[in-house]
């Protein structure tokens, strides 16, 4: 067989992704509530930074404004995962009924197609609250604006989604050996909102584990140093782009490996 | 004979809660994680503070609330929206209305299995746990009457509120959206991520006068203080009973009101 090519793939992902947001559409009141929810959240996340630094001015050489920046990386960053592989929230499920079957039948890349089927609107009002946090702590730091920058800081936002998105595919590929994975899914998912913080207020052991195990430092804390700390950048923060593939890779092959193994439940 | 009926349904929920004993473990490691953080997080904190006591609380008070309102939190939490959510989404809640039972009563029962595996397996040890290390920062004496009163109160508040936004559901058929809107909001306002010592002024007298804060922050304050005034005690008290009676009122008239309104797909 012919391997496919990116256009292919393009092309056919536009054409799933119109059918998902058409058949999202009808339900209008949901997706307007579940976009409010998604926004009440941020918010939320935003006024506790705001009490927090009200009693306290800095948080480990960390000032306000730093932090916030630091969280409006992270929110930017974990939006890929939550439109674009939200999918894989389903699969538990999928797998059980044995309608996951299905998706083994076709001639195109297996996760690519497993993916592609849901895109998840809600994690735009996510985005633009992430990237207006961004602007809001650039400008209020007094940080350079130049093209470098913003090219430094895309590329290391790109590189950095890839990592809650590995974690989740592994999460959810856990389903393919274990029956309730929900939990495994559920729990990777919490790390998240540990990604905010600056990985230095931790002990040396979570320190490593929060850098080579489950690798959530590299969600906002490592790429934003390059951006907010340009004269000491340490060497792991040039590396996350590298890290963020290596991940992404690894959880590709793990849930490949699950899915190639799967032989249906019959029906 | 009446009480038998209930009692029923408490079996039934412990039995089912034995059942998921792998989620039960996942859960746990998810709280200890949840805990580590909050533990170097506020480390960091007050370190940067340069003070011991800030708005009153110092770190100990400050870990020894929250690890506490966490515990509470995975106690009293029954999810009784998604339940509810998904009972009317999928039709199932018909069967239930038919039952001889009042369908608030029936729902609160049918949690009360899971409320007291999670009190001894999860809520009791952490309390324990908190008392030992922190040697006399959680005083023995009548606080803990006090607080027990208050928790009763507290879960009562809590299903109130559950059922009122779980009665939303009917009309919006948006069961996420819905329910994270909630749970941010009781979260924040209930003083269960930041305590409500630390809030700014205006925001702080606003919070004592929403329900929320009676349902994390009214137990917490009544069992941390060893010797509180009876003042204190009454109007904590009564606040939180003023709560209890008004969301019970409340809840049941919205649900009454709207069931006229169900419309059911297929069941």
């Amino acid at each position: 067989m012919k391997r496919k090519g990116l256009r292919f793939y393009l092309h056919i992902y536009r054409k799933i992704l119109a059918q998902d947001i058409k058949s999202k559409m009808s339900y209008r009141a949901d997706f307007i509530i579940s976009t409010i929810g998604m926004i009440f959240t941020n918010i939320s996340g935003f006024v506790g930074f705001w009490i927090l630094f009200r009693n306290f001015p800095s948080i480990n050489g960390w000032s306000y404004h730093e932090m916030l920046f630091l969280y409006g990386f992270s929110l930017v960053s974990i939006t890929p995962v939550q439109c674009l592989f939200d999918n894989n929230w389903s699969l538990r499920q999928q797998v059980y009924s044995g309608d996951f079957i299905k998706y083994c039948f076709r001639p195109i890349n297996l996760f690519f197609y497993y993916q592609s089927e849901v895109f998840d609107i809600k994690g735009l009002g996510q985005l633009a609250f992430g990237i207006g946090t961004i602007a809001y702590s650039w400008s209020r730091i007094g940080l350079a604006f130049t093209p470098l920058m913003l090219l430094k800081l895309i590329v290391f936002l790109i590189t950095a989604s890839l990592i809650m998105i590995a974690l989740q595919n592994a999460a959810a590929a856990t389903c393919f050996w274990i029956q309730n994975s929900f939990y495994v899914l559920d729990l990777a998912f919490r790390f998240k909102d540990y990604a905010k913080y600056p990985v230095t207020i931790f002990s040396t052991v979570f320190r490593f584990i929060f850098t080579f195990i489950v690798p959530i430092a590299f969600i906002a804390y490592y790429p934003s140093l390059v951006i907010l700390r340009p004269d000491e950048i340490p060497l792991l923060s040039w590396l996350s782009p590298f890290i963020g593939i290596a991940f992404f890779f690894v959880s590709y092959k793990i849930w490949m490996r699950g899915a190639t193994r799967y032989s249906g439940t019959g029906s | 004979m009446k009480a038998k009926r209930y009692l029923a349904l408490t079996r039934a929920g412990v039995i089912e809660a034995l059942q998921f004993r792998a989620s039960f473990i996942v859960m746990v490691i998810g709280n200890l994680l949840y805990l580590i953080v909050v533990y170097f997080l506020w480390k960091a904190i007050y370190a940067s503070a340069g003070s011991d006591v800030v708005s009153g609380m110092t770190f100990s008070d400050t870990l020894v609330y929250l690890v506490l309102a966490t515990a509470l939190f995975n106690f009293m939490e029954m999810y009784a929206v998604w339940q509810m959510g998904r009972d009317i989404q999928s039709g199932k809640i018909v069967l239930d209305l038919l039952k001889p039972m009042e369908y608030r009563r029936y729902l609160f029962w049918s949690f009360t299995g899971t409320f007291i595996m999670q009190f001894l397996f999860t809520f009791l040890p952490t309390f324990i746990v908190v008392a030992a290390v922190t040697h006399g920062a959680i005083p023995l004496g009548i606080n803990i009457l006090y607080f027990m009163i208050s928790v009763v109160l507290a879960v009562s508040i809590n299903y109130s509120i559950d059922f009122f936004v779980g009665t939303i559901c009917l009309y919006t058929e948006s069961i996420w959206g819905i329910n994270i809107m909630k749970q941010v909001i009781v979260l924040l306002l209930s003083g269960a991520t930041i305590p409500i010592a630390f809030f700014p002024e205006p925001l702080k007298s606003i919070v004592y006068y929403l329900p929320f804060q009676s349902i994390y922050n009214a137990p917490l304050s009544l069992l941390l203080d060893g010797s509180p005034s009876a003042e204190k005690v009454l109007t904590t008290l009564g606040m939180q009973l003023f709560w209890c009676v008004a969301m019970l009122i409340i809840s049941k008239a919205f649900w009454k009101a709207s069931l006229r309104q169900i419309t059911v797909n297929g069941g």
